[in-house]
């Protein structure tokens, strides 16, 4: 009983305790102002990627095209292999836009999810909060589009982007295969729901 | 001054380079096509993809295969710079995603289907449905070029516009997408051989 009740209240302590306390993160004074993410930052390059989606028990894929117009300013597309758009958004400054979407999709909870996700997957800087290490990494705490959000370094290097909310991670983002400040594999993944997002750079 | 003569000149260069087919000249290039179609049993042919996004300082390439066979097999395969190809076969679209096989795929099916139809008629030579298609005609130098513009409104809110380029033997050379947005995709065709025995393993799913 005592045994019950002890492992009762730890798992009670462990399930409210905040995301960095979870994780075994150690504070760290000196930080870094903005967060940075170097792999959509280069306004000459086109980012081009061939992306498998899992969702909801289908999987389809496509061409995931991203550029860089402008300081925080980002052109996102993903079109069929052969080459239509399936959808088109613009992501300058606090403004977002469908220039195009595919009518099939045209629904306001798959649009706000691409938008969080794509927000945060091209976002160059944003605001720290908060800073800890864990082991060799360094973790910046962030908020975007008003959650939290933890950029994992490690030796300065962007590998991954969580996405917490209600001390829980809700997505991740990892960073893979990376050539100097090109992100050659990504992968977005859901962990409430069945949304899982592969992408592979053409070269 | 001098740049805005010298773009004229070009434009109107470009304007007599396109010139619209007479309905004589209509007629007889519908009629070199069936002809030609007639006598095909298989079609083999590589092909580049050209992705044009505006937004997009290059455009973007891809390479593959064409395989057709009568009466209306089709193969389309990408090999660069990804795996990927799509059969239609008895009214199935047949995806295989880099050995991720499915039959269904978002979007891209009806317009699979449609650009299907468009090739498979183009080389039987039945494409010129005007139930279908606004159709106009034109002509550069030895080739033709003809305009598609679907008729159907939910369709033409994918596509504008098909635009079909055919050789003097009244071949499909290139084929030209077109959205609204007016960003293309633009396929050229090439190593174009016709009637070699293409086994059925070609087609499987």
């Amino acid at each position: 009983m005592r045994y019950l009740l002890s492992s009762l209240s730890l798992f009670l302590l462990i399930g409210c305790a905040s995301y960095p306390v979870q994780n075994g993160f150690e504070p760290k004074s000196d930080s870094p102002k903005k967060t940075s993410n170097p792999y959509f930052s280069n306004a000459r390059k086109d980012y081009v990627y061939k992306a498998k989606i899992d969702a909801f028990n289908r999987s389809f894929g496509g061409i995931f095209i991203v550029k860089k117009l402008g300081a925080e300013h980002h052109r996102i597309a993903f079109t069929t292999e052969i080459g239509n758009t399936i959808f088109d958004f613009t992501f300058k400054g606090d403004d977002f836009r469908v220039n195009r979407i595919l009518k099939d999709l045209d629904r306001k909870v798959l649009i706000n999810i691409l938008k969080r996700d794509f927000k945060a997957l091209t976002q160059e800087h944003s605001p720290v909060k908060k800073n800890f290490v864990l082991n060799t990494e360094n973790i910046l705490q962030t908020d975007i589009l008003s959650k939290k959000h933890y950029f994992y370094y490690n030796d300065e290097q962007l590998n991954k982007i969580v996405r917490v909310d209600r001390n829980k991670e809700k997505v991740e983002f990892t960073f893979t295969n990376i050539d100097d400040q090109f992100a050659k594999q990504i992968e977005i993944a859901h962990h409430n729901f069945k949304l899982h997002i592969a992408l592979k750079a053409f070269k | 001054m001098h740049k805005i003569l010298f773009l004229l000149f070009f434009i109107s260069i470009s304007v007599i380079a396109q010139k619209e087919m007479t309905p004589t000249e209509a007629v007889a290039l519908k009629t070199k096509v069936k002809t030609r179609a007639e006598a095909i049993s298989t079609v083999m042919s590589e092909f580049t993809q050209y992705k044009h996004l505006d937004f997009l300082s290059d455009d973007i390439v891809s390479q593959g295969k064409l395989a057709f066979k009568v009466p209306n097999l089709v193969k389309w395969e990408y090999t660069e710079p990804f795996a990927y190809s799509v059969l239609f076969k008895n009214e199935t679209l047949f995806i295989n995603d880099d050995g991720n096989k499915s039959n269904m795929d978002v979007g891209s099916n009806k317009i699979f289907k449609q650009l299907n139809q468009l090739i498979t008629a183009s080389i039987r030579g039945d494409m010129f449905d005007d139930n279908e298609f606004n159709i106009k005609y034109f002509k550069i130098n030895d080739s033709s070029l003809v305009y598609f513009l679907p008729k159907d409104e939910q369709f033409s809110k994918f596509i504008k516009a098909f635009h079909l380029t055919f050789n003097a033997n009244g071949d499909v050379i290139e084929v030209k997408m077109i959205e609204p947005s007016d960003d293309y995709t633009h396929i050229k065709f090439t190593d174009r051989v016709v009637n070699k025995t293409l086994s059925d393993a070609v087609f499987t799913e």
